[in-house]
C-alpha cells in the first residue's frame, strides 16, 4: 500500500487529493441545495422507532418538503418539540386556524391509540405550523436508512469510512 | 486492473444502479393504473356532551359524538406498490366567533389501516422448502387438492352506524350549536417505495386517476349541549399515551 503511494507522483498525489475534496464538497453541496429548494433543515430524515407502524419502519428514509404552508388534514408531519433534539414523525388529526390566523396541528401516530398532546412540551396543546414543523413527507424509501443508524449508533464507523474513502480516492488510478 | 477490491467495487456499483432504476420504475409504474374511488358517507346520529381532555384534568370541554354510515370503494387504489392505505373521516365545521372568510377548522373522528395483500401476505422465501417433502415416496393422487382460496381484494369498506374512534372537540372547548358541518372521506396511499399520494377531491383527474366519487355527508347541525346536570359521567377524551415515531437527519 506504502509502496503504491510513494511510486505516485507529488502533483498526481495532489490531484488525488483535490479529487477527494471535490467528492466530499459535492455532496455537501448538494445536501444543502436540497435544503433550500424543499425549504426544510433537513429534506431527508431516517425513521427511528415504530410508531407510524406497519408504515414506516426503523431505518426507513423519508423525503420532506416545507414549502406548503396550508398543511392538510392526514397528512404526515416532521416536528420538533420545543426543548427536545429529536424529530417526531406523526399525521396531522386536527387542525385550526389557518389563512391569516396561525395554523394549529394536532398529531398522532397511527400506531398509537392517544394524540400527542403528551409528547408535546409543557403547556403545549397544539403545534404551530410555522415554528414547530420541519417538513411533510412526500416520498418513501425502505431500508436505506440502515446505514445512517449504524453510523450514528457506532460512530467509530464514521472515521472508518472516510479513512477507506480517502485510501480508495488517493489510490484509484484513472 | 482485476483486483478482489475492484470486482467487489463493481458489482456493489451494479447492484445499486439495479436497485434504483427497480425502484424508480415501481414508483413511476403507479401512474398507470387506473383509479376510481368512491365513497357515500351518511350522518346517523350526534351528540355533544361535557367531558376532559384527559382524566385527571380540571379542564371541561364539549365533545362531539358522531355515528355515522360508510360505505367505501378504494379497490382501485391497491396497485403492486401500495404497502397500506390509511382511510379517515373528518368532520369539517367553521370556527366559532369568526368571519366567514376564516378557514373552516377539521378533526378526524374515526380512521382505520387497510393492509394491501402484499403487507398481509408477504413474500416468504422459505414456505416452498416447507412444503417440499422430505421423503421420495410419492404422495398419493387420492388426496384431495386443496382449494386455492379466492384473492379477496382490499379497499371495500362497510360500516353501519359505526361509532367514532375519536371524541372530538374544538379549540374553544365549545362545540354545541355549531352550524354547517360535513364529515368528509380521506385517505392516504403508503407505497412500498415512492410517492405518497392523498385525496384526490371529486371533479378532479389526475392522468388516469379520477377523484373520489361522492365521499361527503350531507350539511347537519351540532345539537345542544346534552345532559346539563354536573352529576353525569364526564367523557374522558384520551387513554394512554403516545409513543414518539422520533427520526434523524440523514446527515
Amino acid at each position: 500500500m506504502f509502496s503504491a503511494l510513494s511510486s505516485l507522483q507529488p502533483r498526481q498525489f495532489l490531484t488525488q487529493i483535490l479529487n477527494f475534496a471535490l467528492v466530499l464538497s459535492t455532496a455537501f453541496m448538494l445536501w444543502k441545495g436540497l435544503s433550500v429548494a424543499t425549504d426544510s433543515p433537513s429534506p431527508i430524515v431516517v425513521v427511528l422507532s415504530g410508531s407510524m407502524e406497519p408504515a414506516f419502519q426503523r431505518g426507513d428514509l423519508l423525503f420532506l418538503w416545507n414549502r406548503g404552508m396550508n398543511t392538510q388534514i392526514g397528512e404526515v408531519v416532521v416536528y420538533n418539540v420545543k426543548g427536545k433534539d429529536i424529530p417526531i414523525v406523526h399525521r396531522v388529526v386536527r387542525r385550526y386556524g389557518g389563512g391569516e390566523q396561525p395554523l394549529k396541528l394536532l398529531t398522532k401516530g397511527d400506531n398509537n391509540l392517544a394524540d400527542d398532546t403528551e409528547l408535546y412540551a409543557r403547556g403545549q396543546d397544539y403545534l404551530e405550523r410555522s415554528q414547530d414543523i420541519i417538513g411533510s413527507v412526500v416520498g418513501y424509501v425502505p431500508f436505506v436508512g440502515y446505514v445512517t443508524i449504524l453510523l450514528s449508533e457506532h460512530p467509530w464507523l464514521k472515521t472508518v469510512m472516510l479513512g477507506i474513502m480517502g485510501v480508495m480516492v488517493v489510490l484509484q488510478r484513472e | 486492473m482485476h483486483s478482489t477490491l475492484v470486482r467487489a467495487q463493481n458489482v456493489f456499483g451494479f447492484f445499486t444502479t439495479v436497485a434504483f432504476c427497480t425502484a424508480l420504475l415501481t414508483a413511476l409504474s403507479v401512474l398507470l393504473t387506473p383509479q376510481t374511488p368512491s365513497a357515500t358517507i351518511e350522518l346517523r346520529n350526534v351528540q355533544v356532551v361535557k367531558g376532559r381532555p384527559h382524566y385527571y384534568s380540571p379542564k371541561k370541554e364539549e365533545y362531539a359524538h358522531i355515528k355515522f354510515d360508510l360505505d367505501a370503494d378504494f379497490t382501485s387504489l391497491f396497485n403492486w406498490n401500495t404497502k397500506q392505505l390509511f382511510v379517515w373521516i373528518t368532520a369539517t365545521y367553521p370556527p366559532a366567533n369568526t368571519s366567514s372568510s376564516a378557514h373552516p377548522s377539521q378533526a378526524i373522528i374515526w380512521d382505520t389501516i387497510v393492509n394491501s395483500h402484499s403487507q398481509s401476505h408477504p413474500f416468504n422465501p422459505f414456505k416452498f422448502f416447507e412444503k417440499a417433502p422430505l421423503s421420495t415416496k410419492k404422495p398419493q393422487k387420492s388426496t384431495p387438492t386443496k382449494k386455492q382460496e379466492p384473492r379477496l381484494r382490499p379497499g371495500i369498506v362497510r360500516l353501519k352506524n359505526s361509532k367514532p374512534k375519536y371524541q372530538i372537540t374544538d379549540i374553544s372547548g365549545l362545540l354545541s350549536d355549531c352550524v354547517n358541518v360535513t364529515l368528509e372521506v380521506g385517505w392516504n396511499v403508503q407505497p412500498w417505495v415512492g410517492a405518497l399520494t392523498w385525496t384526490l377531491p371529486e371533479g378532479m383527474q389526475l392522468g388516469r386517476w379520477k377523484g373520489v366519487k361522492g365521499g361527503k355527508s350531507k350539511v347537519f347541525n351540532m345539537p345542544a349541549l346534552k345532559g346539563k346536570s354536573a352529576n353525569s359521567e364526564p367523557v374522558v377524551a384520551s387513554s394512554g399515551t403516545p409513543k414518539a415515531a422520533e427520526a434523524s437527519a440523514v446527515l
